[in-house]
């Protein structure tokens, strides 16, 4: 704007000082004009140092006030949480307390536990009871015709078909079957049951190395685990309750061969008594 | 080009005959434009202040914010270190996922030792029956009574026997056959909990440490939800034994019963004689 001004009066200063005639005129208005054209083209008075000095005291307040208000609050708030962490949530301490734990209790029940349940139970007396139990009892599954060998050996086969009558052989051969069922599915859970106690084994141990941030795999792969166990279960307890449910049904049987017999007993004595 | 040096030539003369006046307003020019401020160099008091103040907000800046942010840099630094180290060490989480994949070998095993065959029947009625109470197929439930019919036979006639008999057979029969159906029903579903067990397990595998415990959560459901089965199996076999004990008790109240009325018959023959 200044210049603009100045730039204007410059060029009315000129063409007066170029167009008058007088000498005296001229230097009037060379006068004149160097005065006013002064005015105009002298700098403003400066009034900034003032506005920035107030500017970085401003700068300062914010730095000094808002600024070292907030980040202390921040260090204090990470601070804290910094000691929740380590101190109350995830404390170095009780962790290794914890893998100590699982390591001794390892030592502690681990052995002792596992030679419990390896002694022998073996109690047969007589050569064929005792191959019958040495193959009940020995966690393979690749032997399954040893079994039934034994089995028979010791149980007898089902009698051939005109030493008994066909339902009781059928109903023999049906006992026979689910017995050796069972038998062949409780070896084969024997050997399960055996890796079931591996697996226990791989997960303790790893527990007792464990960190916060890795124990949910092993608490997770755990908890499969046991699924798997339960499933195992409930392999068994089908095999139990095919069992149970053919015992009972076989000593129907029998008690329905009672009633028939009976009433044909019933029958034969009251003709009897009629022809005396 | 003729007409530029015209040109020249002509303002040349127009200014040397009025040197004076263009002098005079050369040197208004010069003593009166207005010139750009030059910068100042510290030497004005002005700018003295101008340079405290801002050596004061540099110090500010290094003192207040850079020693807050590096106080909170640090205390970033030792929980970003105590969780790498402590909490979530790398190697440790991918040795348990090492692990997990240990044990998917161990339950594949379990698999092929519970999917032996162990049919032994020799006979065909007792192999048809033996078959479907091994088809570990639910839809096969159907089947069981047919079967377990021909080879247990039926319900006697009415004629045959007692009322009593007759209802205890029944009851016998019927507890038997659902006890049969339970063990299909029991195996086909250990089947499906085999296989989302396997399913968990492989999932846990590819899990994050913050999502593994998602998948806990849905295999403790399944945990639950398996032993919610093996006891509803519990309780058949219970429901199997306690008909049993009935039908042992009933034995002896009928025994009891016949015996009595075979006494009075007894004395009954006596008298007439």
């Amino acid at each position: 704007m200044q210049l603009l001004v100045y730039t204007t009066l410059f060029a009315v200063l000129s063409w007066l000082v170029l167009t008058i005639q007088s000498r005296r005129r001229l230097m009037a208005v060379s006068l004149v004009g160097v005065m006013v054209v002064t005015l105009v083209g002298v700098p403003q008075p400066a009034q900034a140092q003032v506005g920035i000095l107030g500017g970085i005291e401003a700068i300062l307040n914010v730095i000094n006030g808002v600024i070292q208000t907030a980040l202390t609050t921040i260090n204090t708030v990470r601070t804290a949480m910094n000691n929740l962490q380590q101190l109350v949530v995830w404390p170095q301490q009780l962790i290794n307390q914890a893998r100590t734990q699982v390591t001794q209790m390892i030592g502690q029940y681990r052995g002792l536990m596992s030679n419990i349940f390896h002694i022998r139970l073996n109690s047969a007396t007589l050569p064929m009871p005792q191959a019958l139990e040495a193959v009940i009892r020995d966690h393979q599954v690749n032997n399954f015709p040893a079994l039934t060998a034994t089995f028979t050996n010791n149980y007898g086969p089902i009698p051939i078909t005109t030493a008994a009558s066909a339902g009781d052989r059928d109903m023999s051969d049906m006992d026979d079957a689910l017995t050796l069922d069972n038998l062949k599915t409780l070896k084969a859970g024997d050997q399960a049951t055996d890796i079931e106690l591996q697996s226990a084994d791989a997960i303790e141990n790893s527990s007792s190395q464990a960190a916060p941030g890795s124990a949910p795999f092993l608490t997770a792969t755990a908890i499969t685990s046991a699924i798997h166990a339960q499933g195992l279960t409930q392999k068994l307890l089908a095999s139990e309750l095919r069992q149970e449910a053919a015992r009972l049904a076989h000593r129907n049987t029998l008690r329905k061969e009672n009633a028939t017999d009976t009433t044909q007993l019933r029958g034969v004595l009251v003709n009897l008594l009629q022809h005396q | 080009m003729e007409t530029l040096a015209k040109l020249a030539d002509t303002t040349k003369n127009w200014m040397f005959h009025r040197k004076l006046r263009v002098a005079i307003l050369v040197l208004v020019l010069i003593f009166t434009a207005p010139w750009p401020a030059r910068a100042q160099l510290g030497l004005d008091p002005c700018c003295a202040l101008l340079a405290a103040g801002l050596s004061s907000i540099q110090s500010a800046l290094s003192k207040v914010i850079g020693g807050g942010l590096n106080q909170i840099l640090s205390v970033d630094q030792a929980m970003q270190q105590f969780q790498q180290a402590v909490v979530w060490p790398q190697n440790l989480i991918s040795q348990a996922r090492s692990l997990v994949g240990v044990l998917q070998g161990n339950f594949n095993q379990i698999h092929k030792l519970m999917n032996i065959p162990v049919n032994s029947a020799t006979l065909p009625l007792s192999q048809q029956l033996e078959q479907v109470l091994l088809s570990r197929n639910a839809n096969d439930i159907a089947q069981t009574s047919g079967a377990y019919t021909a080879l247990y036979g039926p319900v006697p006639q009415p004629t045959a026997a007692s009322p009593q008999v007759l209802n205890m057979v029944d009851m016998t029969d019927a507890a038997a056959q659902a006890a049969m159906k339970r063990s299909i029903e029991i195996d086909a579903l250990a089947d499906l909990e085999l296989q989302a067990a396997d399913r968990l397990n492989q999932s846990v595998q590819a899990a994050a440490p913050g999502s593994a415990p998602i998948i806990e959560a849905q295999a403790d459901a399944w945990l639950i939800r398996a032993n919610a089965y093996t006891q509803s199996a519990t309780a058949d076999l219970m429901r199997l034994r306690s008909i049993d004990l009935a039908n042992a008790s009933a034995d002896i109240k009928m025994g009891a019963t016949n015996t009595t009325s075979l006494r009075q018959a007894l004395a009954n023959l006596l008298q007439h004689q």
